[in-house]
């Protein structure tokens, strides 16, 4: 009887209610599920892009041990290509190759139609604005950027000033003369919706000691395009 | 108790009715407001207002010749106001020689390196370029494309004028030309040959000539307003004048770009009909089947593209032609035929077993994906119950949808279709293991039928050769079609699978190309006019015909085959047989009779490119397909892949005495150069040196907006800013779907604290009512 009690009035309760009552309260419940759904979907992407990460890690010591064509997990669709270090922000990222919208959901990417990082021309690894490249509005001109690439070469780029251009418009030119790389990522930062504009910032190669390769790259210029 | 006694014994005061009213009414409206502003703010996100002045272009957007500069926006270029343009086109029987002449003029008082576009048709032969920049004359070589790029750069870096045409793409042509001085004119000849379209019976060929509208330059004329404080207020747009600049309507402007368009025609057969569908024309008889067409004096090219269309005197419709060239000993041969239209036409369509092949990868996820399955899915719904058809799918897995190919039934359709519907975008590229499947695991092939499989996928993948080999050695009588799905496909394995599965490739880049593309693909699945096309000779020297292998013919089109035989007069019988439908066809031709015609040697050398780039994945390689194809392209004064034209310096040296800069524009033409067409247009060069002096307002405007460098040096380092990287989307939805989530939530909760209060305040209400009923 006294474990009826509650049943009862629980029954009691919605028998009570009219039906236009039912719909409001329906209707109610369904716009929490749906608000709680999205939510979930939300942290869904972000948890996927932290945590494959790790994945990626491993995937990418792989390749640099010499493993070629090493897959994160069996059934991934790229592989890795490089590794991205911020040292002032502490930042280090995975880069993929091929910027496909499932690779840029894992980490940055690394346009294939733009040279390796290092190499003659300008490189361009893009990310998301909200996941791996959060930090890139932090990027100041002058810092570090460290590049490991999957041949073991590390390289370090002075990144110089930010700006804002369109998707389509980016003012990036692959061969361009030195060796430059164009970080890029979407504008502005804090916005929820897709739009055109994209962040770059780039960055130019320099030496051992320090100094930009670019300098010497007017007298260069010529004997670098005719070579390569 | 319960909670509803509970509330029924509340009695709510009328104060708090009130103030619940307002609250509810004040947490709806407050949420209201939120869910208005982040719509508007999604709104204001996804269209920037863009930053472009007008009058700025880009490479690809250009429909007709035209020099471009590089603007201060990057990517952007600005139009060289075009002064004149000359096309002369000749055409023989099958062949046609375009050379198209424009004038330029660069307005700016610097220098600049511009690049100079021309949208060519898909299978032309580019071998001669000419230009005049201020007073020097320069003519392109053919050479390795390395060494072209090498000669360019060192000219350009020394000072010297000179000009580079590289080919792109094969339908893509750049010709960059350094070091133009300020208000020097431009003058650019190009030649190419290419062969004129043929479908059922109409012979037709189209040039470009869609002129992109002009902007029109006004004086800024500031408007104020006097108050009655006698005090001006200023406009608060001070450059509105300047931004709303009217356009210029080419058809009513005709002066600003003159074309002379003049066409000779040689069909070969008695002409019945001539027409240009687009353009007034003057037609002069030139003989039989000769014709000479000129634009009319007040014709100007509009917004279409000058088309010519002509047919033969009724009865007299050539089923079939042969053209010969001979060139250092060779004869190189052209020939064409129409397979008869009653053949095959009377009898029913053959049956088809169609197994469609959709790749479900992770690269295809987005718009990709849902592209295909809506391909698919309109593929399959025109399939007729005569039809059987199967579904495979793949990523690193597999599935065939049905365990051998089913009938096309109603019923089996919905359901072929509700399970494409059901897929999506995930896991790697395994693309062997379902070609197989695809093309060795269906079981044989019903007598009668044509076996066609269907492949749709961005072509995402590493081991090309391993599928062309599949490809290759295991169609049998499959022909196989690929449709390349989203932005950047690649096309280069879908044409070559397709070449080799003796099918067609169609690229579908966009959402509303679905249905106009996936249309043409099915004309061609549904109606093969012939198929099994092969060509015999009698003369045993024969090599090189191309096509190899000879694609299927659908309704309407002919077969055009190139060849080269050894010896300057070679003798015997071609003989070019098919099966139209399941009757065999046959027709033979004597290569001695074969008429003279002009430019097929070129012809043969561009499709024999063609054809090696086709078989690249056979040799192995790659540096000996270069090495064929530069020797090809040598011998013939090709620009190709690996080849470039590159522009030497060959005026005549300016005579002694002649002050520098004072010359008049030409001094002497070199031998064989006929630039005097456009040069004659407006006065010869005397104009030109009138329009630096005094440019008009329409240059002053390109000027203005035109990136120059005061030195030859600082022009090339602001062409450096000419390709620019497209960047990819990298902004998720993560963001956003939690903020509308939690946005959601709290709608919830207030709507059902709303509910709570107002259920209170009903309840209430039928207390006090009841009170009130039975009190007295």
């Amino acid at each position: 009887m006294n474990r009826e009690a509650p049943r009862e009035r629980r029954a009691g309760f919605l028998a009570r209610l009219s039906a236009g009552e039912t719909v409001v309260l329906a209707i109610i419940t369904m716009i929490a599920l749906a608000g709680a759904l999205l939510v979930g979907k939300g942290l869904y992407m972000k948890a996927k892009a932290e945590l494959s990460q790790v994945l990626l890690q491993r995937s990418f010591a792989a390749e640099l041990s010499g493993e070629t064509g090493a897959k994160p997990w069996p059934w991934a669709d790229f592989t890795t290509e490089a590794e991205i270090t911020a040292p002032r922000l502490g930042e280090t990222a995975v880069v993929l190759a091929g910027a496909s919208g499932e690779a840029l959901a894992f980490g940055p990417a690394h346009l294939s139609n733009t040279p390796q990082p290092g190499d003659s021309g300008t490189a361009v690894i893009a990310a998301h604005r909200d996941t791996h490249f959060r930090w890139l509005k932090d990027v100041k001109p002058g810092d570090l950027l460290v590049v490991t690439r999957k041949d073991g070469r590390r390289l370090a780029f002075r990144a110089g000033e930010g700006r804002v251009a369109r998707w389509d418009e980016s003012g990036i030119d692959a061969d361009a003369a030195g060796h430059n790389l164009a970080l890029a990522t979407c504008w502005p930062f804090d916005a929820t919706t897709r739009g055109p504009m994209r962040y770059i910032v780039t960055a130019e190669l320099i030496d051992a000691e320090g100094r930009s390769t670019a300098e010497t790259h007017d007298i260069r210029l010529l004997a670098e395009k005719n070579g390569s | 108790m319960s909670l509803d006694e509970q509330l029924a014994r509340t009695q709510p005061s009328r104060g708090t009715m009130t103030l619940g009213l307002v609250l509810v009414f004040a947490a709806l409206s407050l949420s209201f407001l939120m869910l208005a502003g982040l719509f508007a703010r999604a709104f204001a996100e996804t269209s920037p207002p863009r930053e472009t002045a007008p009058g700025l272009v880009r490479p690809n957007d250009m429909g007709t010749g035209a020099l471009l500069f590089p603007s201060p926006q990057p990517g952007y270029f600005v139009e060289a106001p075009r002064l004149a343009t000359d096309v002369e086109i000749d055409v023989t029987g099958p062949i046609m020689r375009t050379r198209v002449t424009q004038r330029f003029q660069n307005p700016s008082k610097g220098w600049v390196e511009g690049t100079y576009v021309f949208p060519l048709p898909e299978d032309s032969a580019v071998d001669v370029m000419k230009m005049q920049i201020g007073e020097r004359f320069i003519e392109g070589q053919i050479k390795p494309r390395e060494e072209a790029r090498q000669i360019y750069e060192d000219a350009k870096a020394e000072g010297k004028k000179t000009a580079l045409l590289e080919q792109q793409r094969p339908n893509i042509f750049t010709n960059q030309v350094a070091n133009i001085g300020p208000g020097e004119t431009i003058v650019v000849q190009i030649e190419y040959q290419s062969s004129v379209h043929q479908s059922g019976g109409e012979f037709s060929f189209r040039f470009p000539m869609v002129v992109a509208p002009r902007y029109n330059p006004q004086p800024i004329v500031q408007t104020v307003d006097l108050g009655s404080t006698g005090y001006a207020v200023g406009d608060p747009v001070p450059d509105r004048d300047k931004i709303e600049a009217p356009v210029l309507d080419p058809k009513k402007n005709a002066r600003i770009n003159p074309v002379k368009l003049s066409v000779k025609l040689d069909a070969g057969f008695p002409i019945g009909t001539l027409a240009s569908p687009f353009h007034d024309i003057d037609v002069k008889e030139d003989g039989n089947a000769g014709r000479l067409i000129t634009l009319k004096a007040d014709s100007v090219p509009a917004d279409r593209d000058f088309e010519l269309n002509w047919k033969a005197v009724a009865g007299k419709t050539p089923q079939a032609g042969l053209f010969r060239e001979t060139i250092d000993g060779k004869t190189y041969l052209l020939g064409f035929v129409t397979p008869p239209t009653e053949a095959g036409a009377n009898e029913e369509k053959p049956h088809r077993e169609v197994i469609f092949v959709i790749d479900n990868s992770g690269s295809m996820s987005g718009t990709s994906i849902e592209q295909a399955k809506e391909s698919l899915a309109l593929a399959i719904s025109r399939l007729g119950p005569d039809d059987k058809f199967n579904v495979i799918r793949f990523d690193d897995t597999m599935t065939v949808y049905f365990p051998s190919p089913v009938s096309a039934t109603p019923d089996k359709r919905e359901q072929a279709i509700a399970y494409v519907r059901g897929l999506t975008a995930d896991g790697g590229t395994e693309m062997l293991p379902a070609l197989q499947a695809a093309l060795s695991a269906q079981g044989p092939v019903a007598k009668d039928a044509l076996r066609q499989v269907v492949f749709l996928t961005d072509g995402a993948i590493g081991n090309e050769a391993q599928l062309f080999e599949e490809i290759s050695g295991n169609r049998g009588d499959a022909r196989v079609f690929t449709v390349g799905i989203g932005s950047a496909p690649n096309s280069h394995f879908m044409t070559k699978a397709a070449e080799i599965g003796r099918g067609t490739f169609t690229l579908i880049g966009s959402e509303d190309q679905i249905a106009a593309r996936m249309g043409e693909l099915f004309a061609k699945l549904e109606n093969p006019a012939m198929t099994n096309i092969s060509a015999d000779f009698d003369e045993k020297s024969v090599r090189d015909i191309s096509p190899n292998p000879m694609p299927d013919l659908y309704r309407g089109e002919p077969v055009v085959l190139t060849a080269v035989l050894d010896g300057t007069s070679p003798k015997g019988m071609v003989r070019i047989s098919g099966d139209a439908g399941r009757q065999p066809w046959q027709i033979a031709m004597d290569v001695a009779k074969a008429s003279e015609g002009k430019g097929i040697a070129k012809l043969w050398a561009r499709r024999q490119i063609d054809d090696i780039e086709a078989s690249a994945y056979t040799a192995g390689n790659p540096a000996d397909v270069d090495k064929k194809i530069e020797e090809v392209a040598i011998a013939h004064h090709l620009v190709s892949r690996v080849t470039s034209l590159v522009a030497v310096d060959v005026t005549p040296s300016r005579p002694n005495g002649e002050p520098l800069g004072s010359a008049k524009v030409p001094l002497n033409l070199p031998a064989g150069w006929d630039f005097d067409k456009v040069l004659g247009e407006e006065g010869s060069g005397g104009n030109a040196k009138h329009a630096a002096a005094a440019p008009s307002p329409e240059a002053e405007m390109v000027a203005d907006m035109m990136a120059a460098a005061p030195t030859a040096r600082a022009a090339s380092m602001i062409a450096q800013a000419a390709k620019p990287v497209a960047l990819p989307q990298t902004a998720t939805l993560a963001d956003r779907h939690i903020l509308i989530g939690l946005l959601l939530m709290a709608i919830a909760a207030m709507a059902s604290i709303a509910f709570g209060i107002w259920r209170w305040q009903m309840q209430g209400l039928a207390t006090a009512n009841a009170g009130s009923r039975y009190e007295p």
